[in-house]
């Protein structure tokens, strides 16, 4: 069930984030209501909702920076603080400027790498990667957003992890590097991968993904196919808008 | 863990704030050598003197800038977000502490010691034979209160490390930090006596001269903790310090 | 106007400001709780060692912790909005610089201006009652003798405020700015009353905490401090302390990218 050291990832064949009953509560608001869906490897599954809908709670309680308070995540079938080396099994962006300014690039990395034996070449490769390799000696702090956004999904990719999540990727990105990630996502599905993308774009999405999930107000509201979806109503959007309309309402905005 | 605390002795490496709090603490040296020069000069002219020695006078101001270093192996990272994202290369928060209050502790303990010896060595050699009261003990008398300031330092810094995790923030654990080295001190010093003695024991600057098993003050006399109890003290700030920023760390969400 | 609402808006809503409020208060009990033991230690001893105690100025000794936690104050009003990236936002709206100074500069020193007060009055006269005639009558002269001094004390926690403003405007950095001034209050007199004659007298006569009472004229001869400047001067010199970083931080604030 879980991936095997000496195999490249495309041969694995089952690896999934799996949530039960997923409950978060922050004082009187539920952030997380009872969750409970599976993400599967080979494709992009798309996770939506409104504004406070519990996506970004979600995936931090995933990877273990919230503590549920019932209910569980698991990561290949083990919870995130149980992994010794997480970022060769995990990969997440969340907060692309939650960067301390004052560090080049490649040290930013480099710190990073060293907590999971990852090599200073391995550092090299993602920034090659993601494009950053021409500033890879300069200041965080100067960079745009879609700089930092490039430089958390660096960060995401050093281990070569199975699993990836990204929340809200493009935003900061221009025209270029929203195509960028589309195709990033789309290869790194391709191989193998279990990949988890939050975003508002439907446009965008409706290209990237192959499965949605959508959750509103902490609870989950529709699990499907983007096919199945279009089939149902005009397009993807409308089809959003349609599902979350009685669930836009800011409960639990962190 | 060596892989944790390689990370962590990159980060520290990697931000400039790092080298300018040893770099105003490192004005010691200089502040050390002007002094002699000073004293020096009014030695000639008088004959004799009683000045105080260097690296005794100036000690407030490597405790200050190195527990600023203490505070910042942390609170920066919770300043800018980057913790959560540390966490999610290491979920283990107890080995990602301990990772760096082991860094902390080296780096402080190194840096205050060779910044102190450095003092104490150009001191006495500009001083030459000249009877400045600080420069006429051996190098083996004033051996104990060099390592016990040098430890205070250290502890003053994993003191700093470990309010800054409970706090999450700079400037409340800054604030703490300086009322354990300055307030409650000056405060005890007012107490009426015999209280003044008892509680101005037990406070953090004052455990140097008892650990090193000399005179506390002219106010304060001898103090009364004998070098083994005072070393004990001094050792609880940190370990108390760490142990409740340890305790929240453990169990709030990042 | 508006910028003054804001402002005050901004510190009115966040948890720091009151938390630096509250421990600024706290003083008093501090100093009621010193009262307390020194009463129960007289109290206990003999006539004859009652009649060699003496007190130090209660007041005085709390002084310190309104002073630090408004000065602390003061440098998270600034350095606050440098880590959060609000100061881009504050500066878009209010494009010259110097009003969002101004505006932050009246709120703190408003603050300081209340909480000084606060502290040393309620300080002196909880003592006053606690301590009676006790101590060889030290909290027994007239209040009108001890006012001067009363007052300029608590004036001096509106300049640590000012100038950890000042402070903060000039480093952007909660942790340098408040470092700076712990050294100003704590460091530097100890390195300058280590001194020999005549620099320790000198330079221990400008520094910031022997100010205030060089204004009322006490004598300090028996501290780290200096007592050689006359009130005049004394006071320039405190108000100093407040403006001269805070235009620093003007000047900077106007020439630099926020």
């Amino acid at each position: 069930m879980v991936r095997c050291d000496d195999r490249p990832p495309y041969l694995i064949l089952y690896r999934v984030i799996e949530l039960k009953r997923l409950t978060k509560r922050y004082g009187d608001t539920l952030a997380v209501d009872d969750l409970s869906f599976n993400v599967e490897p080979g494709h992009v599954t798309g996770f939506l909702g409104p504004n406070g809908a519990g996506k970004s709670t979600t995936m931090r309680l995933i990877l273990g920076l919230d503590s549920p308070t019932s209910g569980e995540a698991l990561v290949n079938g083990r919870r995130y603080t149980s992994l010794s080396r997480p970022m060769r099994e995990v990969g997440a962006l969340l907060d692309a400027s939650a960067v301390h300014g004052g560090r080049s690039a490649y040290n930013h990395l480099l710190c990073l790498a060293r907590t999971n034996d990852i090599s200073a070449t391995r550092v090299s490769e993602v920034l090659q990667q993601v494009g950053l390799a021409g500033v890879a000696r300069k200041r965080v702090g100067g960079f745009s957003l879609g700089m930092k956004q490039r430089l958390g999904i660096a960060a995401a990719l050093l281990g070569d992890p199975g699993t990836l999540m990204f929340d809200e990727p493009v935003n900061g990105l221009d025209p270029d590097g929203v195509r960028w990630i589309r195709d990033l996502m789309r290869s790194l599905a391709k191989q193998g991968r279990t990949v988890l993308l939050s975003s508002h774009l439907m446009s965008e999405m409706a290209l990237t993904a192959e499965r949605i999930i959508i959750v509103g107000r902490g609870k989950l509201i529709t699990e499907a196919t983007v096919a199945e979806l279009t089939e149902r109503y005009p397009s993807l959007e409308d089809a959003y808008l349609a599902l979350t309309a009685s669930s836009v309402e800011y409960g639990a905005a962190r | 863990m060596r892989a944790i605390m390689s990370s962590e002795w990159l980060k520290l490496r990697s931000v400039t704030s790092t080298y300018q709090a040893i770099g105003v603490a490192a004005l010691t040296v200089v502040l050390g050598m002007v002094w002699t020069f000073y004293v020096s000069g009014l030695a000639d002219e008088r004959g004799s003197l009683r000045a105080a020695a260097p690296e005794q006078g100036f000690l407030p101001l490597v405790q200050i800038s190195l527990a600023v270093l203490g505070v910042l192996a942390i609170t920066a990272e919770q300043a800018s977000g980057m913790i959560r994202t540390t966490l999610t290369a290491v979920p283990k928060r107890g080995t990602l502490l301990l990772a760096k209050a082991g860094v902390v502790a080296a780096v402080t303990f190194v840096a205050a010691n060779s910044i102190i010896i450095l003092t104490y060595v150009t001191s006495r050699l500009m001083a030459g034979d000249r009877h400045l009261q600080f420069n006429e003990s051996s190098v083996a008398n004033d051996l104990p209160m060099l390592l016990a300031s040098g430890l205070s330092v250290t502890v003053l810094a994993l003191v700093g490390l470990g309010l800054g995790v409970a706090t999450r923030s700079t400037a409340a654990a800054l604030v703490s930090v300086v009322s354990l080295l300055f307030v409650l001190p000056g405060i005890a010093n007012y107490l009426p006596a015999p209280w003044n003695t008892r509680v101005a024991a037990l406070m953090l600057p004052n455990l140097v001269p008892q650990i090193a098993d000399q005179r506390l003050s002219r106010r304060l006399g001898d103090g009364f903790l004998p070098p083994w109890a005072a070393l004990l003290v001094l050792a609880t700030y940190a370990i108390v310090a760490l142990a409740a920023g340890f305790y929240l760390f453990r169990r709030r969400d990042a | 106007m508006s910028v003054l609402a804001s402002e005050w808006l901004k510190v009115r809503t966040v948890r720091s400001s009151y938390l630096a409020l509250g421990l600024s208060l706290g003083g008093i009990l501090l100093g009621i709780a010193v009262a307390w033991a020194a009463v129960g230690m007289y109290d206990s001893t003999t006539p004859e060692r009652q009649a060699h105690a003496s007190i130090a100025d209660l007041e005085e000794v709390v002084l310190i912790v309104p002073q630090l936690c408004m000065g602390v104050l003061g440098v998270l009003t600034i350095t606050s909005e440098y880590t959060t990236g609000l100061i881009r936002t504050s500066l878009a709206i209010v494009p010259r610089r110097w009003p969002v100074l101004a505006g932050k500069s009246a709120i703190v020193g408003l603050l300081g201006l209340v909480t000084g007060p606060l502290v040393v009055f309620g300080t002196y006269f909880a003592a006053r009652l606690m301590i009676g005639d006790r101590f060889r009558g030290s909290y027994t002269t007239p209040l009108l003798d001890k006012l001067p001094t009363l007052v300029t004390s608590s004036l001096s926690v509106v300049v640590f405020a000012l100038l950890g403003l000042g402070l903060g405007a000039t480093l952007r950095s909660t942790a340098g700015a408040i470092t700076i001034l712990v050294g100003l209050v704590y460091v530097i007199p100890i390195i300058v009353g280590n001194l020999p004659e005549p620099w320790s007298e000198r330079l221990g006569s400008v520094q910031i905490g022997a100010l205030p009472r060089e204004i009322t004229g006490d004598d300090l001869t028996h501290s780290v401090y200096g007592s050689l400047l006359p009130p005049v001067a004394a006071a320039i010199v405190l108000i100093a302390y407040a403006v001269l970083p805070l235009l620093a931080g003007a000047w900077l604030m106007r020439r630099r990218d926020a």
